[in-house]
């Protein structure tokens, strides 16, 4: 027996070494993507619709981009990639200024409806026509009109210079519907949308899910040239509880979501799932002024000094979010420099900006957010409760928020949160300019105005740089616009979900084309 | 009934015109963005130009023509995503009070018969317990055992019982105990103080007296004559588990009518926001119907003069 025990010993011992050395060789191979599997996903957003030009939710993107593609899409610099885009290559032409974009051929739509150029032309008119109220429109209002040069090529004729023309076709502009489904289905397109992406709409139920499954026909393949999807379905769930969506992950009901920021130490922690994270995927925190009701840029500066961010971040969002380095343009976008003066908190600061107001002692002054910015509100207040600046906080719905702040003029701030918009016209003309959207006071700004406009109309991403460095100088010197917290979305997965680094895309909303299954 | 569901709208739709502010930047959602144009038409489409008197008579022309509207925010007819979600939320609200019937009425059987005993003593713990708890925190925690840690039941989600029986319950189970606890509390307490009333009475000591079975002097004759209170209560509950679905609704995922309709108000999509109102006011008006026929079927002496 003892001689027995001693063998099995000496035995086990190699057998043991061997059978790790072959499993680690063995590793890449068994972790490695296979075709088919059901992937079943959790989103916190609300839906309102799928069709990519008519839905009013930030949240539809992540719908919409499973089952259309773009004329031109991008990589998470907002760099484009033709390999990838519906349009192989483009030509900027000017006198007359135009885009000219060569399609792919032998596209279909899962309807059967060809891709070519008319598809192209019935998709941006429809965007254009203001009776439609298509959301993009204003992003591609400088298009006049578009022209079919043959089967595949198309002509968008310009009313001026468009440099940020190929990243506004990397967004809902630019992402293709099938004519013949509009024209059949109307105004119920909406729930029944049909593109020409990696996923085919199997089912949709309104609040609750939608079912993609593999498109069989899929014209699009991956860096190395495998065929795409790997995934034979796809379920996007939507649950809005973040305590549920971790329940749902943790029993295997759901295969990826993003972490709510209370649970991504243990995510990240937990050797069951794969973690991925996006930095700046949107910004959760950012302080809005109506430079009407205060108009004193010092006013505002004693304001944004007296707020201190890293305390806000580590008090609220679990230290998970990152402090904003500069505006809008988040890192990762080509616009974005940090080397850029911003406020940065300095109460000391903020006093001089009080004395330099005439409001030495401080002042009162009232702002507007919504439910899931009252927590950070709140601390803002006790912050600038320290040097004198008195801030009371309504706190109304998302919308009611937003329609009192910018449409109404009610309120002198707003404390909200954006989406990543990488290509920096969309801020610059929606919520720089003076007659943008998204600018409470619409006040003339002649220098900021020329300076948007330039920004727009030029194709070179140096010279663009340029321009929107001295649109931040503006806009942050003089504490217009400033984002105050960046989000970080960090993706959990089950183990047996490969490739989630390539979920979240340069908007920060995911993507699922190239996700597999590993076992 | 009809002229009652048609007050409820007009009080409704004068509710959602006061609120300040042009509804028609509650149509366009967050970081969305449309012009003055766009903006024009959008007004001149949803009759937002018209007198507030206007836009109420022309949203009933529609509906006696069975027309509903389309939601502004989906654009999708409002009938029909009433008619595939109201389904959920009747589902719901039925199991809950399903669920409710049959623990809390004999519950309330036991505390009444076993009075000051240890039986009572637990049903008036739990009753105290399940109305003090709210909806969403039991919800969370049923999630946390059954789901996480037993794996018994899923977290959330919706299946169709009539596609799939089994699916289908097992996704009901949980957002129907969540919901259905505090209906169990307040349906036990009146079945507990209706059957005590009862069991003092005089003839019910004459029963006993006569020798009859304790079981059947409880089944046969005081329950009944202990019911009507009840019915009143679980009519008054079908309005709360209404009510009370929206949050149940948003913690387990499930596509009903209460989500869709705060949506709607907060949305400003008024076309939502009246059908469901009509129709939530038809099924609340139907459940108090259901309750006074019930009442002249256990009572004979009531009687409906036509």
């Amino acid at each position: 027996m003892n001689t027995f025990k001693s063998l099995m010993k000496i035995a086990v011992k190699p057998t043991t070494i061997v059978f790790a050395v072959v499993s680690l060789l063995a590793a890449p191979v068994f972790s490695a993507c296979k075709y088919g599997g059901h992937l079943k996903v959790a989103i916190p957003g609300h839906f309102t619709s799928m069709d990519p030009h008519l839905g009013r939710s930030g949240w539809d993107a992540y719908l919409w981009r499973q089952f259309t593609d773009h004329l031109v899409d991008a990589d998470r610099g907002l760099n484009p990639r033709p390999m990838s885009s519906l349009a192989e290559k483009w030509e900027v032409s000017s006198n007359p200024d135009a885009l000219t974009l060569t399609l792919r051929k032998g596209i279909e739509f899962h309807d059967g409806t060809p891709f070519n150029a008319e598809a192209v032309k019935a998709n941006i008119e429809r965007i254009l026509d203001p009776a439609n109220s298509a959301t993009p429109r204003s992003s591609l209002a400088v298009i006049q009109s578009v022209d079919v040069l043959s089967e595949n090529k198309v002509r968008l004729n310009l009313s001026g210079p468009w440099g940020a023309g190929l990243s506004q076709l990397a967004d809902r502009g630019g992402a293709m519907n099938s004519p013949t489904a509009i024209s059949k289905l109307g105004e119920d397109y909406g729930a029944k949308a049909v593109g020409t992406g990696p996923f085919v709409i199997k089912e949709a139920v309104q609040g609750s899910h939608v079912h993609f499954v593999r498109n069989e026909n899929y014209w699009g393949k991956d860096k190395d040239g495998n065929r795409l999807p790997y995934l034979d379905e796809v379920t996007i769930r939507q649950v809005k509880k973040s305590s549920v969506r971790t329940a749902a992950l943790r029993s295997g009901e759901i295969d990826l979501a993003y972490a709510s920021l209370g649970d991504i130490e243990a995510f990240e922690a937990d050797a069951k799932f794969n973690t991925s994270r996006m930095e700046a995927g949107k910004i959760n925190l950012m302080l809005m002024f109506n430079t009407k009701m205060l108009d004193d840029p010092n006013l505002r500066n004693a304001i944004t000094h007296a707020i201190d961010p890293a305390f806000i971040n580590k008090a609220i969002y679990f230290g998970q979010n990152t402090v904003a380095d500069s505006g809008m343009w988040l890192p990762g976008a080509w616009a974005h420099d940090p080397s850029v003066p911003r406020p940065s908190y300095n109460p000391a600061k903020a006093k001089e900006f009080l004395k330099k107001a005439g409001k030495p002692n401080g002042f009162e002054f009232t702002m507007v957010t919504f439910g899931a910015r009252k927590p950070e509100s709140e601390v803002m207040q006790a912050q600038l409760a320290q040097v004198g600046i008195k801030m009371n906080i309504e706190v109304m719905s998302g919308k009611a928020a937003g329609a009192a702040f910018f449409k109404e003029g009610k309120f002198a701030m707003y404390a909200t949160s954006f989406s990543r918009y990488p290509e920096p016209d969309w801020a610059g003309s929606n919520v720089y300019k003076s007659s943008g959207y998204y600018n409470a006071a619409n006040l003339p700004n002649p220098e900021l105005d020329a300076l948007i406009e330039k920004g727009a109309a030029l194709s070179d991403i140096d010279e663009r740089k340029k321009i929107y460095r001295k649109v931040d100088e503006i806009v942050l010197g003089q504490s217009i616009v400033v984002p105050m917290v960046y989000q970080t979305f960090v993706t959990v997965a089950s183990k047996k979900v490969g490739n989630i680094d390539t979920v979240s895309m340069h908007d920060g909303k995911m993507n699922f084309r190239e996700v597999c299954m590993t076992e | 009934m009809i002229p009652v569901m048609f007050i409820i709208t007009f009080l409704v739709f004068s509710l959602l015109w006061a609120v300040p502010g042009d509804p028609v930047y509650a149509y366009v959602g967050i970081d969305v963005v449309l012009d003055a144009e766009q903006l024009a038409l959008l007004r001149e489409k949803y009759n937002l130009n018209e007198p507030f008197l206007v836009q109420y008579f022309l949203w009933l022309q529609n509906v006696f023509q069975g027309d509903l509207g389309r939601s502004v925010e989906s654009g999708l007819k409002v009938s029909e995503e009433l008619m595939a979600r109201a389904p959920v939320t009747f589902q719901l609200g039925l199991f809950a009070l399903i669920f409710a019937i049959i623990v809390s009425v004999p519950a309330g059987i036991l505390s009444a018969v076993y009075r000051g005993k240890a039986p009572d003593h637990a049903a008036t713990f739990f009753s105290i317990g399940a109305v003090a708890i709210p909806d969403f925190w039991l919800g969370i925690v049923s999630i946390l055992v059954f789901s996480v840690a037993l794996g018994w039941l899923p977290t959330q989600g919706y299946v169709n019982p009539f596609e799939d029986p089994i699916q289908g319950i097992r996704h009901l189970v949980l957002p129907s105990f969540a919901l259905g606890c505090t209906s169990c509390a307040l349906i036990m307490r009146q079945t507990r103080s209706a059957m005590l009333e009862v069991l003092a009475q005089d003839y019910i000591r004459t029963a006993r007296s006569k020798g009859l079975y304790e079981l059947r002097i409880i089944f046969v004759h005081a329950l009944q004559n202990s019911l009507l209170p009840v019915v009143t209560i679980l009519g008054l509950q079908a309005g709360r588990i209404f009510a009370s679905a929206i949050v149940v609704e948003t913690l387990f995922g499930l596509p009903g009518m209460g989500t869709f309709v705060v949506d709607g108000v907060l949305g400003r999509d008024f076309q939502v926001v009246q059908g469901s109102v009509l129709l939530m006011a038809f099924m609340v008006l139907f459940c108090n119907l259901i309750t006074d026929i019930l009442y002249a079927w256990l009572d004979p002496r009531i009687k409906y003069e036509g």
